[in-house]
């Protein structure tokens, strides 16, 4: 019994991992590439949760929403890149951190004025409840599905990122985006298309974890705090850090919610300050 | 001392003496007492913030940390202990200084952008513990029954803070005190070295500074005197409400400073007097207000990165054109 216990939290914090990694590997991105901590990725989590919630409420086709979702996250996502970040890159990068800050407080009281302050339980489709049996255990069919679409798109990005020559734009942005602007490369329209992946990404976990903890509007912030810890655990800029933080954290939050649930999320932090103490940099980071 | 030398001395503390001037008249102009006492308070909090961005150049996000562990320890202590007013506040302060010892050390280790990850990053640690250990803290209900004590040296003298405009003096007398120190140092030696951090660290470095060390200096310094208003602050609301340790806290010191204006003392007073009265009237009206608050504060990151100070020094200088043009 114990034993099923313990798998069943595995899968879970996998799970929760994945939904930390699709996260981290946006900010991350973002990071590398532009030198931005973006403040308002909990902001298009939450924005991707509510607006799947809108869509499935109105058309009853959950799917959908995973498509439409991250489109309008990415377009609203440029938009503010375009109009309101972009006048700020020859400054001091406090400048965009306060700005991304900014955005990400105006953006959550227009979510509590749209939406109410109260969240909003948000049902699995009919397709995806019930639950899959494996062996002797049984297991929720919608976190299996979650669990098998994250891993899917985090394949996907790694592919595009390893594979493709946008990806070894990215890739050499990452170590020097002056160098990659003068190789001819149109750096300002790539750092505009970045921010909207990256953005795409944070709508889509948004639309993914929403049926498992519903959507609330304090979900953003109650998420960013964790998803800058992996990104400090697997280290700033590293793809493969971003994946191998999200799971670190995922499977030691579910695991410790067994032994200790008060101190599940207090783990995160305090592995985060022992890796920090053992390898400054992350476990993969490459540079400062 | 001669009469030109005073007016000399008159001009250079001219801001100093007006600010003092409104100070001691504040609590009568507004609606309530209380709310001058908030004012001071955050503007303690926020110039204590202005030594670590305005002049090291060190961008935070766990001023909440500091600000309401010294508001949970003052609690925690009269609640349990009552102890004399001086002990409280001193203890606070020592507490405060030690976790600001720590995340000063962690997030040093890394530079820039990571740096405001980390503080970030321990901010909610210290939050979820806050929120975690109800036994201790309440938990969310936050921490109830502060009674507060009285000012009172045994044997010496003994003052009622209950009265507000009591407590409205007994702040105001720590925030000058904070605030000539923290000026003081500022333009002292060590006040320059974290200036010159701020310019261009890799020169500090060149020059032989260990910068990491100034820079925890300035975290265990700023950090001690957000605990002091912390710690006045819960004396002050007789409660310690949980969500003075959230993120939320530390980004409501991050809009004051940088509505204010950083690195110039005086505006993140003039920050936190702004923020604290528009949201106490605008709050009355619609509880949503920080939507605007939000969008101003946007505004200001990008037209008017000197905040409010910045503008007044800009317009000054304005007028000292025209009327020089005019001669």
């Amino acid at each position: 019994m114990y034993l099923n216990l313990v798998l069943v939290q595995i899968v879970n914090g996998l799970v929760l991992g994945m939904i930390y990694v699709l996260l981290a590997m946006g900010l991350s991105i973002v990071w590398g590439m532009m030198n931005i901590i973006n403040f308002s990725h909990g902001l298009f989590f939450a924005l991707g949760a509510y607006l799947a919630y809108t869509l499935f409420s109105v058309t009853g086709n959950f799917f959908m929403g995973m498509i439409l979702v991250p489109l309008g996250t990415a377009v609203i996502g440029m938009l503010l890149e375009l109009t309101l970040l972009k006048r700020l890159y020859r400054l001091n990068i406090l400048y965009q951190i306060l700005m991304t800050f900014g955005l990400a407080m105006t953006g959550r009281e227009l979510i509590i004025i749209f939406y109410g302050p109260v969240g909003k339980p948000f049902v699995p489709p009919d397709i995806l409840s019930g639950t899959i049996t494996l062996g002797a255990f049984f297991f929720p069919t919608y976190r299996i599905f979650l669990l098998l679409v994250s891993v899917c798109i985090t394949f996907g990005m790694w592919l595009f990122i390893e594979k493709t020559k946008y990806g070894s734009i990215i890739r050499a942005g990452t170590e020097d985006s002056e160098m990659v602007s003068a190789l001819g490369i149109n750096i300002s329209r790539v750092f505009t298309l970045i921010f909207g992946l990256s953005m795409a990404i944070a709508g889509l976990s948004g639309v993914l974890a929403a049926p498992i903890r519903g959507v609330e509007p304090m979900m953003g912030e109650a998420i960013l705090g964790i998803c800058f810890a992996v990104v400090i655990i697997g280290g700033m800029g590293s793809f493969m850090g971003a994946i191998i933080g999200g799971i670190i954290v995922g499977l030691s939050q579910s695991l410790v919610t067994l032994i200790m649930p008060s101190a599940s999320i207090i783990v995160i932090f305090l592995v985060m300050a022992l890796i920090l103490l053992l390898k400054p940099r992350g476990l993969l980071g490459i540079r400062d | 001392m001669s009469w030109s030398r005073l007016k000399i001395e008159l001009q250079k503390n001219a801001s100093t003496l007006i600010m003092a001037g409104i100070f001691l008249v504040l609590p009568f102009i507004l609606p309530y007492r209380a709310l001058a006492t908030e004012v001071l308070i955050f503007a303690l909090a926020t110039v204590a913030f202005d030594l670590l961005l305005g002049y090291t150049g060190i961008m935070m996000f766990c001023q909440a940390s500091f600000f309401g562990s010294g508001a949970y320890i003052t609690g925690l202590l009269i609640h349990h202990f009552q102890p004399n007013i001086f002990l409280c506040m001193g203890t606070a302060i020592a507490g405060v200084a030690l976790l600001a010892l720590i995340f000063g050390y962690m997030s040093t280790l890394r530079t820039g952008s990571y740096c405001v990850l980390l503080t970030l990053a321990f901010n909610e640690l210290i939050f979820f513990i806050a929120y975690q250990w109800k036994t201790l803290t309440g938990g969310s209900d936050g921490l109830r029954d502060i009674p507060r004590p009285s000012l009172e040296i045994p044997g010496v003298f003994k003052v009622n803070l209950l009265s507000e405009t009591h407590f409205y003096f007994f702040a105001l007398f720590f925030f000058i005190l904070s605030f000539i120190l923290i000026r003081r140092i500022t333009e002292s030696p060590f006040g320059k070295v974290l200036q010159g951090i701020r310019e261009n660290e890799t020169r500090a470095q060149a020059i032989g500074y260990n910068t990491q060390l100034f820079k925890i200096a300035a975290f265990v310094i700023g950090g001690s005197f957000m605990g002091l208003a912390g710690s006045l602050y819960a004396m002050f609301m007789n409660f310690v409400d949980i969500n003075l340790v959230a993120f939320d806290t530390s980004g409501k010191i991050v809009m004051m400073e940088l509505i204010g204006g950083m690195g110039t003392l005086f505006g993140p007073i003039l920050g936190a007097g702004v923020v604290t009265l528009a949201s106490d009237i605008a709050n009355a009206y619609w509880e949503r207000w920080l939507l605007i608050l939000g969008v101003v504060f946007v505004g200001f990151v990008l037209f008017a990165r000197g905040g409010v100070w910045g503008m007044m020094e800009n317009l000054k200088g304005r007028m000292k054109i025209i009327r020089s043009k005019g001669e």
